[in-house]
């Protein structure tokens, strides 16, 4: 247990503050704050260019090992990346789903082929990717999945047939990992694989889906016949379930912190907006943005302890929903600290657009990556032991 | 930067569980609860033996150098039995206090580490000191809820006012009686001081420097009192766990229906977040922090563990239905005491308007 950085960590932090007060200047400064697609300001070409001024510099792959491109930094060095790159009002990460969920799992499963081909175009900024999960009739049951896809074999080509569903950024995306149902006839998680999907062909449509946010974040996504190579399934045939839980269990990885470090920044615009209306005076409220500060600290402390333990412990198991519901009570005390200007919109008021998109965004936090009601079964069945609930077939 | 426990720390937390599983067991812990004064001498001399009352103090002193996050692990196991010993009056609140006014009787945490059971006796309805012709004090007052007061060996007399005082007294000195509890595994006395006189040595420290010390002391003792609670909560998910797990209704046990598995873990979610408060706070604490750092994160630990065994214990009562509601099932015992630390240690509004106060009314 130790919570004091090394003196090689502490420079670290500040080569990392250095570098993002260098650069995120000029064109970029324009994507200070920005969380992404979406995001009526948001500029996606420009956050490419930013995500490429990023690799030039190293700082995409820093978790990966060296051998597969990446810096290979231990899990402190990476902690303070995040955290100093939100502070800084670092964009959200266009190519997230690829660096920190797609790659790790490539590294882990992909053949030496796959990895020199998507690998490079990862970590440089080159290369985006999508996830392509949950459909119309596969959300929390997700392995009621019915994209198909068939081997053609005179061509060596996977033929893709089916409707993906709020598939985050796939308008941004050059590629998609799409589970499907790779033999026919196949039940729940038997017979699916994961394959690798080009997004620019003629058989594949994405469609925005507005939010109530009134940005389009995410897409639904159409397979109409879509192609890609016999060779690019990741892991075996007929064992993507594994692969694709496998991923995400990434999702709940290192990247957490950097999420905390812009959480602290929207409980900071709550304060201040509660100080400047007079909020900070009313004794209820007062009780409210301690108890969300105290919380947040205790977040950080939690990943902190589930990531020093590497990640296999019942704590592990309570980190999502915890979060979750902890931005989501943020995104009330937001909406309650602004009162009555909390229903009016002002494009020119940067600080009240951004917590009116907390309340209505942090809806989703308590939906996406397992629902509530999904994270509970969780709790209940894998650490804590209890019966599990009963499955009926398709 | 991480907050696992490391190998000294796993293996002081597993001696610990180990050795109340064994010494503290449900039927020794009743039999502590409804015995005239709640007291298990034969479990405190094993515990002391063990050497925790000296678990935090440095090694140089003869400590095992645990420092504050030992002290949570033994709190923390402490709590799941309900342990009817002094731990933490004495080797986490009065030696906290020792420690905080600069230690100035070494003799007094000596005897803590070897036993010798040190209460601090605060909030009296009156109470007052004065200087004597030769020299010494003479005290008066009245503590009127004392917790551990009966067990005690000697006290730290807490003389709130203008300029506070702390002074020490031998038990013997003051007239102690007992109270009779709702949570009967944590007695209180009330105590009494009627022309006590101590000689000057016995005036620890006063003023600004002890409001210091206490505000210190304050936060150290209700991140300790934080990992009791944890336990507290610890324990009654597990006995709501393995009842639920036997009990059959409708044809099938109770585990397995939706409404029961889902308060379980909001249960598990409530207990493992206070204990990562715990554990960061205490390992904060260890870490010399500004007096705002650590009140800050004290807040954080006490309060979240507060919130914890709340939820953990009423749904431990409703989980068990009908039986949850008798005297037989350990449960209550858990409710009761949770309830008695939870005012002991502050409600957690007050703690919560402190970090109001940090976080919205000081300079930006």
């Amino acid at each position: 247990m130790n919570l004091t950085e090394t003196p090689e960590e502490r420079t670290f932090r500040a080569e990392v503050q250095a570098w993002m007060a260098a650069h995120l200047t000029g064109e970029f400064a324009a994507l200070r704050g920005c969380h992404g697609p979406g995001e009526e300001r948001f500029d996606a070409a420009l956050a490419k260019r930013w995500e490429q001024e990023l690799a030039t510099a190293g700082w995409v792959g820093i978790g990966w090992p060296q051998a597969a491109g990446g810096a290979g930094l231990p899990l402190g060095k990476q902690i303070i990346f995040h955290e100093e790159y939100v502070r800084a009002g670092g964009p959200g990460r266009l190519g997230h789903i690829g660096e920190q969920l797609f790659a790790p799992t490539l590294i882990d499963f992909g053949t030496p082929a796959q990895q020199a081909r998507f690998l490079p175009g990862i970590r440089a900024g080159r290369e985006y990717w999508a996830q392509g999960y949950s459909e119309p009739n596969a959300g929390s049951d997700l392995a009621n999945v019915r994209t198909r896809a068939r081997l053609d074999v005179e061509r060596g080509e996977w033929v893709i047939d089916g409707q993906k569903v709020w598939t985050s950024w796939a308008q941004e995306a050059d590629w998609i990992f799409v589970l499907a149902r790779t033999e026919e006839g196949s039940q729940r998680h038997h017979g699916l694989s994961l394959l690798l999907v080009p997004l620019h062909q003629p058989g594949v449509t994405v469609r925005p889906i507005r939010q109530m946010t009134g940005g389009a974040e995410f897409n639904e996504v159409f397979f109409d016949g879509a192609r890609t190579e016999g060779s690019l399934h990741l892991g075996p045939v007929g064992e993507g379930w594994k692969v694709a839980m496998a991923l995400l269990g990434y999702e709940r990885g290192v990247s957490t912190l950097g999420q905390q470090a812009q959480f602290r920044h929207e409980l900071d615009l709550v304060i201040a907006a509660a100080r400047a209306n007079g909020a900070a005076q009313d004794p209820v409220l007062r009780q409210r943005i301690a108890d969300a500060a105290l919380r947040l600290a205790t977040l950080r402390f939690h990943a902190l302890r589930v990531l020093g333990a590497g990640g296999a412990s019942h704590a592990a198991y309570t980190a999502k929903y915890a979060w979750s519901n902890w931005r989501r009570d943020l995104g009330q005390l937001a909406a309650d600290v602004l009162g009555r200007a909390g229903d009016v919109v002002r494009a020119d008021d940067a600080a009240r657009t951004r917590l009116q998109q907390v309340w209505l965004s942090s809806r989703a936090d308590t939906i996406y990556a397992g629902t509530n009601e999904i994270q509970l079964n969780l709790i209940a069945e894998r650490a804590l032991g209890m019966p599990r609930e009963e499955r009926k077939g398709p | 930067m991480d907050l696992a426990l490391d190998d000294d720390q796993q293996a002081i937390a597993q001696a610990a569980a180990d050795f109340l599983a064994e010494a503290c067991a449900a039927p020794a812990m009743r039999a502590a609860a409804d015995s005239a004064d709640g007291m298990d001498r034969a479990l405190w001399q094993g515990i002391v033996e063990q050497g925790w009352c000296a678990v935090a103090a440095p090694e140089a002193e003869g400590g095992l150098g645990l420092g504050e996050v030992g002290l949570a692990l033994l709190a923390e196991q402490l709590g799941r039995h309900l342990a009817g010993v002094p731990f933490f009056e004495s080797a986490i609140e009065a030696a906290a206090l020792l420690r905080a006014c600069g230690n100035p009787e070494p003799a007094l945490l000596a005897g803590v580490a070897s036993g010798a059971v040190l209460v601090l006796a605060a909030h009296a309805t009156h109470a007052d000191a004065s200087t004597t012709p030769a020299g010494d004090w003479r005290l008066d007052g009245t503590w009127p809820q004392v917790p551990g007061a009966a067990w005690a060996d000697n006290f730290l007399l807490l003389i709130e006012g203008e300029s506070p005082r702390l002074f020490w007294v031998p038990a013997p000195e003051l007239a102690v009686e007992p109270l009779a509890m709702i949570d009967t595994t944590r007695r209180s006395a009330s105590v009494h001081a009627h022309a006590v006189h101590v000689p000057a040595t016995a005036l620890l420290a006063e003023g600004a420097a002890l409001r210091t010390a206490l505000v210190h002391a304050r936060g150290l003792a209700a991140i300790a009192l934080a990992a009791e609670q944890v336990g507290v909560a610890q324990q009654c998910l597990d006995l709501t766990l393995a009842y639920a797990a036997q009990r059959m209704q409708f044809g099938r046990p109770i585990a397995s229906f939706q409404a029961v598995k889902h308060r379980c873990a909001q249960m598990l979610v409530a207990i493992e977040s206070a204990r990562s408060a715990v554990y960061g706070a205490a390992a904060v604490a260890d870490a010399a922090p500004e007096a705002t750092t650590l009140s800050f994160h004290a807040a954080e630990a006490w309060c979240a563990a507060c919130d914890a065994v709340r939820y953990a214990a009423q749904e431990a009562i409703q989980l068990h239905g009908g039986v949850g509601y008798t005297w037989e099932v350990d449960v209550q015992r858990y409710f009761k005491r949770a309830q008695a630390n939870r005012v002991r240690g502050g409600d957690p509004s007050t703690w919560r308007e402190r970090v109001a106060a940090q976080l919205l009314d000081a300079a930006p």
